[in-house]
């Protein structure tokens, strides 16, 4: 589905992406092509090896397509050098990640601060912030807590607050109810659910959680590198 | 924390005690290496100090001020004239503690039955004393000189074995005065020495400084040399500058170790030496710091790869991990400090008696006699070189761990969905 170009924030044009193994070119995306529009609430869904990481991958600006183009609030991704994607990354997109993968040596508070703190936000505003969100997630009282010391879920709320933390226009969340038990997961998803609808927070999940695919407003589904079906439900 | 949110220097503060055995481990070897290079180097400035010094207060002070030929040519004919006012004028330079007055020179040495070539220092009795001689304290028996004008003779012991002389014994010795005439004067044996140094022991005599300039014929103030005495033996150099600027022409101002070539040398030769070890040891305290830091980042490379996609660009990663090594470095010489302080003070005060590995005979290096006890005394400017120099080892060890940190490739480490 082609959004408006004004609201898209993201759009890939016939977009394919072939990797080498070995012997081997494995064609990951074969020309696929869509958009997310701003304060979308998407999923991605798809059997493996249909794509879904790959479009993640490129959307997140951590890799490069082998052909079309990919474009994030209208820049083309394929123009920026490595340290303007960098820059990219650090100021227009939220990761979550499967596996939590917050900075172990970092309290909670401090992992939801990282990305403002790396935008040399002014300690105050991040203070504020920080809370804020650390409140909307459930974590108050644990900002002093690294990783270990908390539960998948409350690594996976941290996670949530340090994508959001710095205002970004999309947040990319690979399979973020995965690795926690269905009632936390119900939470995960409560949680992104208000802050799309409270804060215009824009989500594109990747998932193979039927919770997840239920709740979410747009479903697009990926087959053999290209979309199968995109049914919007709000 | 919430309070002080995040930091680049706490973050690498706290990534350096993730894995505590290995850092602890790595923080020993920096401590050792530091340990070993301070000791060594104190052992030599400590060792070469007092070597030096005990030349100077042997022969010809720390700096000399004679004649401008009488380096290359050493003749009792290449004297230097008004020698009071070269005293006052060393005197005033900044640094230096006595300037005496000598004569040096070869004699023959000859009783009813025997002859002997030997060296002699004339030296005033008034004005020196074991601090600008040494060897005055080393009369074993006999007295020192009374006066400038005294009769007396004192001998090395083997000297005077030698010769097969005692004690008020008659010698006459000879010497080639400035016009090339040869000429003696007679004195008794008033003084026999030991010093434990073969050359001086056997081939060295003392005599009288006014008593030989009547036999020489030299003016009351003049001699061969005057002998200037420093504070600090590093600053003979910046003194014989400064000298030889201001005693005029025909008097050169020598350093020590252009008079003692031999000890210079053997001074230089050690020193090249130890410089070659302590490198080495650098370099294994580095390979040892390199190896904890490259297997850190590695171990950590998904770590920084997720850091990447989040924001940090490759040069926040690089100067984490230099942080990180600066951490191990800063550590690791305040870990030095500590095993060191109590081994350095045994050390600089007690010291360790050697004589039982020397022997009975003393090892000598151009008449200066080894010490026999091993005392250490850093020069200050070293201490800061070697903490420098681990500082900077630690921080270059890190370099390529830290290079290697911000050019992870994001989606090869974390592997995205």
């Amino acid at each position: 589905m082609i959004a408006d170009g004004n609201s898209a924030i993201v759009q890939l044009r016939e977009v394919t992406k072939v990797y080498r193994q070995g012997a081997v070119d494995v064609h990951a995306l074969r020309g696929l092509t869509f958009d997310v529009a701003k304060g979308e609430f998407t999923a991605i869904c798809g059997p493996s090896g249909s794509g879904k990481t790959t479009a993640l991958n490129l959307i997140g600006a951590l890799d490069r397509p082998t052909s079309g183009s990919v474009l994030l609030e209208g820049n083309d991704l394929s123009q920026l050098n490595r340290r303007e994607l960098s820059s990219l990354r650090r100021d227009r997109i939220g990761f979550v990640f499967q596996a939590y993968n917050l900075i172990p040596v970092l309290t909670a508070y401090e992992n939801a601060e990282t990305v403002m703190w790396v935008q040399r936000v002014d300690v105050a505003e991040r203070r504020r912030r920080v809370m804020e969100l650390l409140a909307a997630v459930g974590l108050e009282g644990l900002e002093d807590r690294r990783p270990a010391e908390l539960s998948g879920g409350q690594q996976q709320r941290v996670a949530i607050a340090r994508a959001i933390a710095a205002g970004p226009a999309i947040v990319l969340a690979d399979e973020p109810t995965a690795n926690v038990d269905s009632e936390t997961a119900d939470r995960l998803i409560g949680i992104m659910e208000r802050l799309n609808e409270e804060q215009g927070v824009t989500f594109l999940f990747s998932t193979h959680d039927p919770r997840v695919m239920e709740r979410a407003h747009r479903l697009v589904r990926l087959v053999d590198g290209n979309v199968d079906s995109d049914e919007r439900r709000r | 924390m919430t309070g002080r949110g995040t930091s680049m220097t706490v973050t690498a503060w706290r990534n350096l005690w993730r894995n505590r055995r290995r850092t602890l481990l790595t923080l020993s070897s920096i401590a050792f290496g530091v340990f070993l290079a301070v000791l060594f180097t104190a052992m030599q400035d400590r060792n070469w100090t007092d070597m030096i010094n005990l030349a100077a207060r042997i022969g010809a002070g720390h700096v000399t001020l004679q004649h401008v030929e009488y380096l290359d040519a050493p003749r009792l004919s290449k004297t230097v004239q008004g020698t009071d006012s070269l005293r006052v004028v060393a005197l005033a330079e900044p640094g230096v503690t006595r300037a005496v007055e000598r004569i040096a020179g070869q004699m023959m040495l000859n009783t009813a039955w025997e002859s002997r070539g030997a060296g002699f220092i004339a030296v005033d009795p008034d004005v020196e004393d074991t601090t600008t001689f040494t060897v005055l304290g080393a009369i074993v028996e006999g007295e020192p000189f009374t006066s400038a004008n005294d009769g007396g003779l004192i001998l090395g012991e083997r000297l005077a074995a030698n010769l097969g002389v005692e004690l008020g014994d008659k010698v006459v010795y000879t010497m080639t005065a400035r016009t090339g005439e040869i000429v003696s004067g007679l004195a008794r044996v008033s003084g026999i020495v030991r010093t434990g140094a073969p050359s001086v022991d056997g081939g060295l005599s003392l005599l009288p400084i006014d008593a030989v300039r009547t036999v020489l014929g030299y003016a009351p103030d003049e001699a061969t040399q005057i002998a200037v005495f420093v504070d600090d033996q590093r600053k003979a150099d910046r003194v014989a500058e400064r000298l030889q600027a201001g005693v005029g022409p025909g008097v050169s101002a020598h350093p020590w170790h252009e008079i003692q070539r031999e000890l210079a040398a053997f001074i230089a030769l050690k020193v090249g030496g130890a410089r070659f070890m302590e490198a080495l040891i650098a370099v294994l305290v580095a390979a040892g710091i390199f190896n904890t830091l490259f297997v850190s980042v590695m171990e950590r490379l998904r770590e920084f790869g997720i850091m990447m996609a989040i924001g940090w660009s490759p040069g926040r990663l690089f100067r984490l991990v230099v942080l990180e090594s600066a951490w191990l470095g800063v550590l690791g010489l305040l870990s030095a400090a500590l095993i060191t302080a109590l081994p350095y003070w045994y050390l600089a005060t007690k010291g360790i008696d050697v004589s039982g590995i020397t022997g009975p005979t003393t090892t000598e290096v151009s008449g200066v006699a080894m010490p026999a006890t091993f005392r250490v005394g850093i020069f200050p400017e070293h201490a800061v070189v070697i903490a420098v120099a681990a500082l900077v080892a630690t921080l270059l060890a890190g370099l390529y761990p830290a290079w290697k940190a911000g050019r992870v490739d994001p989606v090869e480490t974390i592997k995205l969905v």
